[in-house]
């Protein structure tokens, strides 16, 4: 259970480190090379980059429900 | 002021904005008290409470205030923003020396955006470093200087807990870093510089209350004071100005009549703001995690070297050496971000003059005369505060973890002056365009 867990907090952590990654750093990310053409900052963000921050969003509360389901049963079984 | 306040939550745009920034804060901030799976945060602030000098040694404390206190508790964003801040700080050493980042700062915004592309992953890359170091720190005591035995916060030692722990805090860093982005995108500010001001904030409290108990009322009454005659003198600092008179020709493009009219170009006592401070102090986080990397044995010579000068916080030696690095880098900073050749060659194509000065080149030189004669006591006004802590401790012997320290009273009134100016701006928009219309 604790070994299962660990692999998948760990799974979720590569995941989000690559989902922030994609996201454009104010200007110019890879998330320009999908998008296309030159979003400007006043027009909003696109339909791409719109779906990456779901999906960052939804990784991110995977991730935090996983890390403290972890730190519990780690917690208990260590006391 | 109040009304100000009214005005800002009646605006719909604003008030979303506002409330987004705030919304994040407090994700960022739940993160922060969140232990990382395997770790007994409980036992740690057990122990905490009956050692109490753990927190308090020198560099840690600054790292620790960086962190809002997240750091010794092992917390998930126990890294905080420090590795986005230093991969920042190598990337903007690194475009003076390195010519292919030079010329992509020059490109404009798409070279901009690559060398920001630079950092994040440079960010990531330290954050592995850090997270690594921190939690073999952790596994041995060294991180509670050993005050504290392993066993009570770390249960289980196992490789697989450890390597999990490292990979939560990475990621933790990777959700600040974005965090700090979706702040400047849609929220009030700077992202970066409003979450280390939250977490400075965040211990805030908590350090006023200890010195409340340990001190006898009349010297907490003082110190509070002199905080507060501190705060009011680095907000003059911080506002002082120099203008120089700008005058613009006028000029008839097609029928229409353009220039004519006389402003300034603003020039700040302190134009670096916080920054060489943030710099300073991080770089000199460096030979502490060094240590960390080399392991504590005394005999190595540079270990014992590091140990004897750069370790705590107190010898003179360390004194100087942030001092100075202060001074430089608040020069280097302005080098960076003020170019009075660009400048003044705008000026020359619109037709602006400074009176008394021919356009071009002698307008470039006086500019960098001015500019150089201001950071001058800017940038040592910056050093003698962020010394300031330091000197208490080492003479008056003042308790320690002086809340009024210098680094923290920076960014408090810098980053607080710079949201503010922020929403002010965004007001008056609305506000003229009320009146326009």
């Amino acid at each position: 259970m604790i070994l299962g867990l660990s692999i998948f907090v760990m799974f979720c952590s590569v995941l989000l480190i690559l989902l922030v990654l994609l996201h454009k750093g104010k200007g110019g990310g890879l998330s320009d090379l999908f998008g296309g053409g030159v979003t400007s900052s006043l027009g909003g963000s696109s339909v791409v980059e719109r779906n990456l921050d779901r999906l960052t969003v939804a990784t991110a509360i995977v991730w935090i429900v996983c890390v403290v389901g972890l730190g519990l049963l780690l917690n208990r079984g260590g006391v | 002021m109040l009304g100000a306040f009214v005005r800002a939550f009646r605006t719909p745009d604003l008030r979303n904005k506002l409330l987004f920034t705030l919304f994040i804060l407090t994700i960022f901030r739940l993160g922060s008290v969140i232990p990382a799976p395997g770790v007994n945060s409980a036992a740690i602030r057990d122990q905490m409470e009956q050692v109490q000098a753990a927190d308090d040694a020198g560099i840690y404390a600054l790292v620790n205030l960086f962190s809002g206190g997240a750091l010794l508790q092992l917390a998930v964003f126990a890294l905080g923003i420090m590795p986005y801040i230093t991969a920042s700080i190598i990337i903007n050493l690194l475009t003076v020396v390195i010519p292919r980042l030079e010329t992509l700062k020059k490109e404009g915004q798409a070279g901009q955006g690559k060398i920001t592309q630079y950092t994040r992953y440079l960010t990531l890359a330290l954050a592995v470093l850090q997270a690594t170091s921190i939690v073999a720190m952790a596994r041995t005591g060294q991180l509670f200087q050993g005050q504290i035995r392993p066993e009570t916060y770390l249960p289980d030692q196992s490789i697989l807990t450890l390597v999990t722990i490292v990979f939560v805090m990475t990621a933790g860093t990777g959700i600040i870093m974005w965090f700090g982005e979706l702040i400047t995108e849609r929220g009030v500010g700077n992202g970066m510089s409003l979450l280390i001001f939250t977490q400075v904030i965040a211990v805030f409290p908590s350090s006023i209350m200890g010195l409340w108990e340990e001190q006898d009322t009349w010297l907490f009454a003082l110190i509070c004071v002199a905080g507060l005659v501190l705060i009011t003198g680095v907000v003059f600092m911080e506002q002082a100005q120099r203008r120089i008179p700008v005058q613009y020709a006028k000029r008839m493009v097609g029928r229409r009549m353009y220039g004519g009219s006389s402003t300034y170009i603003p020039l700040k006592v302190n134009q670096a703001g916080i920054i060489p401070v943030i710099f300073a102090s991080s770089l000199l986080y460096l030979p502490q995690l060094a240590i960390g990397l080399l392991g504590e044995d005394s005999s190595n010579p540079v270990v014992r070297f590091l140990q004897e000068y750069f370790v705590g916080g107190t010898h003179p030696v360390y004194m100087a050496t942030f001092f100075f690095l202060i001074v430089g880098f608040a020069f280097f900073y302005v080098a960076i971000t003020f170019n009075p050749a660009e400048v003044a060659e705008n000026m020359k194509k619109y037709g602006g003059f400074i009176p008394g000065i021919r356009p071009g080149r002698p307008t470039a030189e006086y500019l960098d005369f001015v500019l150089t004669r201001l950071t001058t006591p800017g940038s040592l006004y910056l050093g003698l505060i962020a010394l300031l802590p330091m000197i208490a401790l080492g003479t008056a012997g003042a308790q320690q973890g002086f809340p009024f320290g210098g680094t923290s009273i920076l960014i408090m009134v810098g980053v607080g002056l710079d949201t503010v100016k922020q929403i002010e701006s965004h007001l008056q928009q609305r506000n003229y365009e009320g009146f326009l219309r």
